[in-house]
């Protein structure tokens, strides 16, 4: 019997697509096998082999209260929040530190990148490109004031949202969580699978002609709750949420891997956690895209795991009627399959001939694909799939009745055994520890990190690999690749599943989305570029990682501004609280280039001169890397003899919303970090010894971390060394979020044997004085995201 | 066009697009599949699209012995030009 800890519950659904504006119409839709799928409206076809898509016709997002000037991807994710609230009988969460938001996508604000580029370069649309910023104005909506983030995971983002929604929840750092998708049908997306051939030239037949996908658009959300809570407040229970998997091919950045073993590790997964068997899945929503590749894969894989185990298992794909919704995918059908549930009737898999279902018959062997029809069925468990570029899988399953999910019952100490540093200053972690001088200011007012051929010999990447990376990709892959070096942790069959990644990004892949879109915007949208289109998804990075490292195990690309440098970390943390994996690459990676450049310039926020944390300005230097720590389970980490730097010993995590792109406002919420990671790593603030800041020098960012500070720490001040790794290497967001953990970490160890630290006079004023690391026990390394994110992390001896 | 004027612009298009170094690229290396090269499919689709605006020849779905090398894609462009 599941206990109450482990029991998670959803409460409240809501949903929009190309059939329907809420749950009720789309299911109704569904059910009668109706289309959404028609000849393309909102974006320009001219020239293109196929025109069809699955567009949201519904117009009540556009002029939902609260959302103008907000991309159309937020549009969406906020109407199927409202949705989800109300629904579960939820107004507003005022605030509260236990309700938290993820969100899954994959293209983000892509239509705001298209209108930037092709209606002149107007500065209020930045702010609602990167999909970080979908989270956060769907938490500034409801006034969730917990964790808060984006899953940038392209079309398994849905799925791996409420998985990890479930597992926030499970590990007792929310009662309830918004867990979903978004992504808006757009011309980067078009014309990227365009440019693939991966577009069916007629509406999308999945299990049936396999000639590519449809595009659709939409938005999913489901409110995922603890069933102490929920039953407390009386809220209708729809469900329970019972076990996920999570897994990475490390294969092929587009395609799935032939034999389907990353689809089924993360299947077996799901079934194993939710303590179930084969057996007792009634019906799966297939991922189900239209694509050979992908089709052919899921077959093979449904067959493996489910033939001879389970002879009356009913699987379809609703992709053929929503179109493939990318980031919301997993999303909307979970949604479907949850009203599967609890209605009793399988949705169909439209699209079937008569002689298509002769072809099917052979294919389908005892599953049923509920051919064109529904079918009316007792359903008691079912599954829900979702496969993504990146070689991402995810498998999340629904019960009707408690299932019985483990949790481990130990809490492990998690060191810190490896770590990679690309910077502008150079490379390696021997290179940061022998180039780093105390107090040493920056080079200049903008700064490049650089990775080349050097780089990739001495980890042993080959050209045939890292000549298809972009540059983000790039800066992830040798960071990557050296903090497994740099640990001595070699993956072998024996251990690829058991070590996963979390890549923590602000800004992500949004250089090469303005690239493509560029692109696109000049040559038209059927004139794309299949070499381009792939670094496009955020999650790219992660998914070149998992193949040129061979690591199959969990793999998140999470994005919710600079602090998600730090908050990868406290995401890996769970992974393997949770007992998910042994090992996990926690990272921070972003980039500066021409793109970057200009809309932080366009922003108003690049410096022209170099500037100094705390010094007042009203810009900061723009600067780029990619940190990785290798985080492990201390007794997975002795067993193998890994040195241990430091351990991350607690994070905390907090949003206090104000308008995305801006800070000022959300200071109490760093206040909320900073508690809860002294709390989750059982000592007061009385034992930090030092803190990492924050500080860039833009005195709206500075001005937050030491008001929180003064509140924190009060008196002690004065005496408490306040350190910062971007006085030297600039603003590089969650590439310094991390970078900040690794100092701290190289401090505890003595590799850095001491810096020159601020410290805040009475007077206000920031005086500087040497301390050594020896005197040092635990440091609070600390980040902030726009939109009002912070995260915070004590790492400790 | 020379041949060799062909086969130099395929292979700075190779070099500029698909991210070959040029010191390993001769005109007889092969391309694809567990070549030091490593092109798939998604590479074949931007040599496809190059091919045929630059050159005017229509390379979908023409078999992959065609695409082997440089010296293979600039036969099939001359002869079907």
């Amino acid at each position: 019997m599941e206990n109450d800890r482990t029991r998670c519950v959803i409460t409240g659904l809501g949903m929009i697509s190309a059939i329907g504006g809420n749950v009720e119409e789309c299911w109704n839709n569904a059910i009668n096998a109706v289309s959404g799928i028609d000849h393309t409206k909102t974006v320009d076809t001219e020239n293109c082999y196929s025109d069809y898509s699955a567009e949201v016709r519904d117009d009540t997002p556009w002029s939902l209260p609260g959302t103008q000037g907000m991309d159309r991807a937020s549009k969406l994710c906020i109407k199927a929040v409202a949705e989800a609230m109300n629904d579960s009988g939820l107004t507003d969460f005022g605030g509260s530190e236990r309700a938290g938001v993820i969100m899954g996508s994959c293209v983000g604000g892509v239509v705001s990148v298209e209108e930037y580029y092709t209606k002149g370069k107007k500065a209020e649309l930045i702010p609602q490109m990167p999909i970080a910023a979908i989270a956060s104005q769907a938490a500034g909506y409801c006034h969730a004031g917990g964790v808060v983030t984006n899953v940038a995971n392209a079309c398994a983002a849905g799925t791996i949202s409420i998985s990890y929604a479930s597992d926030l929840i499970r590990t007792g750092r929310a009662d309830v969580v918004i867990a979903g998708g978004a992504d808006s049908f757009a011309s980067v997306p078009y014309a990227g699978f365009t440019s693939l051939h991966a577009l069916d030239a007629n509406p999308c037949s999945p299990f049936n002609h396999l000639s590519g996908i449809t595009l659709g658009e939409g938005a999913g959300a489901v409110i995922v709750e603890s069933y102490e809570h929920a039953k407390a407040r009386g809220a209708k229970i729809y469900c329970e949420v019972l076990g996920s998997g999570v897994s990475s091919d490390a294969h092929h950045i587009t395609a799935p891997r032939p034999d389907g073993e990353g689809q089924m590790n993360a299947i077996r997964d799901a079934i194993k956690n939710s303590g179930i068997t084969e057996a007792d899945i009634d019906y799966v929503n297939a991922h189900g895209t239209g694509t050979a590749k992908n089709d052919e894969a899921e077959f093979l894989s449904l067959h493996t795991i489910f033939d001879g185990k389970n002879d009356d298992l009913s699987v379809s794909s609703t992709k053929a009627m929503t179109g493939h919704c990318l980031g919301a995918a997993g999303a909307v059908e979970a949604v479907l399959a949850i009203k599967a549930l609890c209605e009793n009737i399988v949705p169909p898999t439209v699209g079937f001939s008569e002689d298509d279902l002769t072809l099917l018959a052979e294919r389908a062997g005892k599953l049923d694909f509920c051919p064109n029809v529904p079918r009316k069925k007792e359903l008691h468990t079912v599954m829900s799939n979702s496969f993504a570029f990146g070689g991402n899988n995810a498998s999340i399953v629904f019960g009707k009745k408690i299932g019985s999910v483990k949790m481990r019952d130990e809490r492990p100490r998690i060191g810190i055994t490896g770590m990679g540093i690309v910077t502008p200053a150079g490379n390696g972690v021997q290179n940061y520890v022998e180039d780093f001088v105390p107090g040493t200011p920056a080079a200049a007012a903008d700064l490049c990190s650089s990775v080349g051929k050097d780089d990739y010999d001495a980890l042993g990447l080959k050209m045939a690999f890292y000549r298809k990376l972009d540059r983000f990709s790039q800066l992830q892959a040798v960071s990557g690749m050296e903090a497994l070096q740099d640990g001595g942790f070699t993956i072998t069959d024996d251990n690829a599943t058991d070590i996963g990644i979390i890549v923590g990004t602000s800004e992500g892949a949004l250089s090469p989305v303005c690239d493509f879109e560029m692109l696109i915007a000049e040559k038209g949208n059927a004139n794309g570029s299949a070499f381009k289109f792939p670094n496009t998804v955020y999650n790219a990075a992660g998914g070149y990682l998992s193949i040129c490292s061979g690591i199959k195990g969990y793999n998140v690309t999470a994005t919710n501004g600079a602090q998600s440098g730090l908050f990868s970390a406290a995401y890996a943390m769970s992974v393997i609280r949770l007992g998910r994996e042994k090992a996990m690459l926690a990272t921070g990676t972003d980039e500066n280039d021409d793109i970057i450049r200009e809309l932080y310039g366009t922003l108003g926020y690049a410096a022209d001169k170099p500037v100094e944390p705390y010094s007042g300005s009203d810009s900061f230097i723009l600067s780029d890397g990619s940190t990785t720590l290798l985080l492990e389970d201390e007794t997975a980490a002795k067993d193998r003899g890994a040195r241990i730097y430091a351990y991350a010993k607690g994070c905390g995590s907090a949003h206090r919303n104000v308008e995305f792109g801006k800070l000022s406002g959300s200071d109490e919420a760093l206040d909320r970090a900073i508690a809860e990671a002294v709390a989750d790593a059982g000592i007061t603030a009385a034992d930090i010894g030092a803190v990492v800041g924050f500080a860039d020098g833009c005195k709206a960012v500075d001005d937050i971390e030491l008001g929180a500070l003064k509140r924190v720490f009060g008196g002690r001040l004065a005496e408490l060394p306040v350190l910062s790794v971007k006085e030297r290497l600039g603003e590089g967001r969650a590439a310094s979020a991390a970078l900040g953990a690794a100092h701290a970490a190289l401090m505890l160890h003595g590799d850095i044997p001491e810096d020159s630290a601020y410290f805040l006079g009475g007077d206000g004023k920031m005086a500087r004085k040497t301390v050594k690391s020896g005197e040092l026990d635990n440091i609070l390394a600390l980040s902030f995201g726009a939109g009002g994110s912070y995260c915070a992390l004590v790492i400790g001896r | 066009m020379a041949d060799n004027e062909m086969k130099a612009k395929l292979k700075d298009f190779i070099c500029s697009t698909l991210g070959v170094e040029a010191d390993v690229l001769e005109y007889d290396t092969e391309l694809f599949g567990d070549s030091s090269i490593g092109l798939d499919s998604v590479d074949s689709l931007e040599i496809i699209s190059y091919v045929d605006g630059e050159f005017g020849v229509d390379m979908t779905g023409v078999d992959k012995e065609n695409f082997l090398s440089i010296d293979t894609i600039a036969a099939y462009i001359t002869a079907n030009k």
